[in-house]
């Protein structure tokens, strides 16, 4: 992890988060912001590895940088560090593309301890983004709720089950002993449940634009 | 008694034997021959050859084209046994023409206004009182003096000139006759026609108030002209002459016959503009034609027309007939049957004035057509009953189908307010949440990350997680309970993981439907939560076991550590450090109870009742 964006509103939570990044990456090069606008401007002349966004912001909402960041810089990971622990917040995060998500008022080795594993390709799952993610797919697997012309990604069986175990309250350690898989095995479910996420949901958000008439054919 | 009784009887008998006499002696004389001349004179021209004619005399017959008067001369001897003080009477009962009566040379009777050649009151039968005095037992002389028009000055047949036979005999032997004929003629055609009056003014009074009904306006002066032209055919002794009354009634039947092809084009739905030019100025040609003609021409001029009116009523009749079988079949019967009477009528008439049928005692014409008439105007009002109910029915149904959308407009306008309240409620309560987020929640975190003290960060931490749970309380949807239990299996596990705690969560295995209301998720979360947070601070126990079962009514959980217990205070309660009061306060607001027993050595156990 070399470049590093961190975007976060108040001061006081950006030092103390800088600092929390330096500490489990001591190498990395942070760039700060403090609002949309500058993340976004970050973004068009800096490589990031990884990206740390907060939500609520006083000109926006961090899912555009994430969206950005998606779109120009496939490889960076954003991770979103919030106050907002629901998914009616996280989930279209998610959607949009972050990797993950922290939630912010936790203890500090609590919050490292989620850095490194994201680092390592382990992103968080809970029971209720579970169920989110779905009756998401759930509906996309339905033709008629689905435009004709929509590519349709869907879930492999395993990554299924996976999420059907967590939406059940099992974590992700105990769902690889449950399933005889190893715990890398289980992320990588989880990393590419959330990829297909994002496939769909821009392949979703391109048609509606379309719809709407922004790209003129 | 008896004897009397017996006496009484053969009076009777006696009495009705006397009657039965007087009755046989009493036929009325009926004189079918006279000697007849045609003279105008004052009186019968002695001189004059007199020539033995039938009566009933009709001039058409007896003397063709012949105009003025003509005396007959009659011979009768009183009948024999008759009671000399009763009064006689002469019964005529049809004189078409002006009749004066002398009766052995004393003028008895004079239409006296109609002194030149009329064809009135022809339908008027004649009553005279032969005046005793003059009366002789035997060879009175009876001389009548009738001034009448030849045909080919009349309109129609009925009013040429004609006398019937003459009766002679007592006024009661007479009066009865002359009253039935004066009804059938007269009275009965002065009925039907005030009749037809009132009910063509009736239409016309309905076409009044539905000027769209043109039909009604066709069919009101379709009567109200028939009752005119009827009225100057009985009228007696109109102030006019001969001609003009001919000719007004002519062009009577010229109006009634063009109402009468309006009415039916109206009413089977149709227009024609040259057929109403061609009725109005038919209207004025009548009349003139007749008025300008050679008054021996009056009747073939007036039969032409009467067959052309004929002829377009039956035109239109046919059309009438056609058009409702196209579009009304189940009016066709009676459409068929109205139009087939008027014709049979219409037909009769020509028939009789063209001589192909003879002459009627009654007026056909004047009796059949109020009936066509009637019945036409019956079906006319069973339509406008029809109509005015399928009216009625379209109103209802409009009204209904109103009640219905005004309910559907309301109920819709309800639901919409409530989904407004419900959304504008929704909507605060964001604002309220991402509020408490933004200000308290960031302030709440910079005191968490940024204090020095450990116990500040973490009452801030739980201050913090409080104000989310508060929140989410206050937005929050009912949970599945299945959900909530997955939540916090996943929480819990976590956490106990993390303290490296051995966790043993077991749920119920079946499905679970029910739906935990938001602020019992949040209440069980928080003492779920503050459990976890005990063992893990205080208890130093190794291994957890959580249970959860879901029953009728309720459902349960319980939550067990191997730890050392949970210290009494002086007081004899549980450690209020511990949280344990707050637990059980959150339990009972939900209508549940929180039951903790612990003892040193012995572990912790809570068990966790709450009603569904």
């Amino acid at each position: 992890m070399n470049n590093i964006l961190l975007l976060e509103d108040l001061p006081e939570i950006r030092a103390w988060m800088k600092a929390l990044v330096l500490q489990v990456f001591p190498q990395s090069l942070i760039s700060e912001a403090a609002r949309v606008h500058d993340a976004l401007e970050l973004i068009t002349a800096v490589k990031f590895d990884l990206a740390l966004v907060d939500l609520g912001l006083p000109d926006g909402s961090g899912v555009d940088v994430v969206v950005a960041l998606r779109e120009s810089q496939p490889e960076a990971q954003a991770v979103v560090v919030t106050i907002h622990d629901d998914d009616d917040h996280l989930f279209p995060a998610l959607q949009a593309g972050a990797f993950g998500y922290v939630l912010k008022e936790q203890a500090r080795e609590l919050i490292a301890e989620q850095l490194k594993r994201m680092s390592l390709g382990e992103p968080p799952l809970s029971p209720s983004i579970a169920r989110r993610v779905i009756s998401y797919f759930a509906d996309q697997s339905r033709p008629q709720e689905r435009p004709q012309n929509m590519p349709h990604v869907s879930l492999t069986d395993r990554e299924n089950e996976v999420l059907l175990r967590v939406a059940k309250g099992f974590t992700l350690p105990e769902i690889g002993v449950q399933l005889n898989l190893s715990r890398h095995t289980i992320a990588d479910y989880v990393k590419q449940i959330y990829r297909k996420l994002n496939v769909s949901s821009r392949a979703e958000a391109a048609l509606e634009a379309q719809r709407l008439g922004l790209f003129r054919r | 008694m008896l004897i009397r009784l017996l006496l009484l009887l053969r009076l009777a008998f006696l009495a009705a034997l006397a009657a039965s006499a007087a009755l046989s002696g009493a036929t009325p004389l009926v004189l079918s021959q006279a000697m007849s001349v045609n003279s105008s004179a004052a009186h019968f021209p002695e001189g004059a050859a007199a020539q033995a004619v039938r009566l009933p005399d009709d001039w058409t017959q007896s003397r063709p084209r012949y105009d003025g008067g003509a005396w007959y001369r009659v011979g009768f001897d009183l009948p024999s046994g008759a009671p000399s003080n009763e009064p006689m009477a002469l019964y005529l009962a049809r004189v078409c023409g002006a009749l004066d009566v002398e009766l052995n040379g004393q003028r008895i009777h004079s239409d006296a206004r109609n002194a030149a050649p009329a064809t009135r009151n022809c339908q008027q039968p004649r009553w005279v009182s032969l005046p005793s005095p003059l009366l002789k037992a035997q060879g009175n002389v009876l001389d009548l003096r009738m001034q009448a028009s030849a045909l080919q000055r009349v309109a129609s047949r009925h009013r040429v000139g004609a006398l019937s036979e003459l009766h002679i005999g007592r006024d009661s032997e007479l009066a009865g006759e002359h009253a039935s004929r004066l009804f059938r003629t007269v009275s009965g055609v002065q009925i039907v026609g005030a009749s037809v009056l009132l009910v063509g003014c009736l239409v016309l009074l309905l076409y009044a108030f539905h000027r769209r009904e043109t039909p009604l306006l066709h069919f009101g002066g379709l009567l109200v002209g028939w009752a005119v032209v009827s009225a100057l055919a009985w009228w007696p002794d109109l102030p006019l002459d001969s001609k003009l009354v001919e000719v007004l009634v002519c062009s009577g039947f010229a109006v009634v016959a063009a109402f009468a092809v309006q009415f039916l084009l109206s009413h089977a739905g149709l227009r024609s503009r040259p057929i109403s030019i061609g009725l109005a100025l038919q209207l004025p040609l009548v009349p003139a034609s007749l008025w300008w003609a050679d008054p021996n021409r009056i009747f073939a001029i007036a039969s032409a027309w009467h067959a052309l009116f004929a002829l377009e009523v039956f035109a239109t009749m046919g059309l009438a007939l056609v058009i409702t079988w196209r579009r009304q079949r189940d009016d066709f019967v009676s459409t068929l049957l109205i139009v087939a009477g008027t014709a049979g009528v219409l037909l009769f008439e020509l028939a009789t004035q063209v001589q192909l049928l003879p002459a009627q005692r009654v007026p056909v014409l004047q009796y059949a057509m109020p009936l066509v008439f009637f019945a036409v105007g019956a079906r006319l009002v069973r339509q406008f009953a029809r109509t005015l109910r399928a009216a009625e029915e379209s109103r209802a149904s409009l009204e209904n189908r109103v009640k219905e959308i005004t309910a559907d407009i309301e109920r819709n306008f309800t639901q919409l307010s409530e989904l407004r309240v419900e959304q504008v409620t929704e909507k605060e309560r964001k604002r309220i949440a991402a509020d408490l987020h933004d200000d308290l929640g960031a302030k709440l975190l910079t005191i968490v990350h940024t204090s020095e003290s450990e116990r500040i960060s973490t009452l801030a931490r739980e201050a913090l997680e409080e104000m989310r749970l508060s929140v989410r309380g206050l937005t929050g949807k009912p949970v599945r309970l299945a959900d909530a239990l997955a939540d916090w299996r996943a929480e819990t596990v976590s956490r106990l993981g993390q303290a490296n705690i051995e966790a043993d969560w077991r749920g119920p295995t079946e499905e679970i439907e029910h739906l935990l209301p938001a602020r019992a998720y949040v209440q069980t979360t928080r003492i779920l939560r503050e459990a976890v947070s005990n063992i893990i601070k205080h208890s130093g126990a190794s291994h957890c076991k959580v249970r959860s079962s879901v029953g009728e009514r309720d459902f349960g959980m319980l939550v067990q550590d191997n730890g050392k217990g949970i210290p009494m205070e002086l007081d004899g309660k549980l450690d209020r450090g511990h949280g344990m009061s707050s637990m059980k306060h959150r339990a009972k607001q939900l209508q549940g109870q929180c039951l903790v027993e612990s003892g040193p050595g012995y572990g912790t156990v809570i068990r966790l009742t709450l009603p569904l």
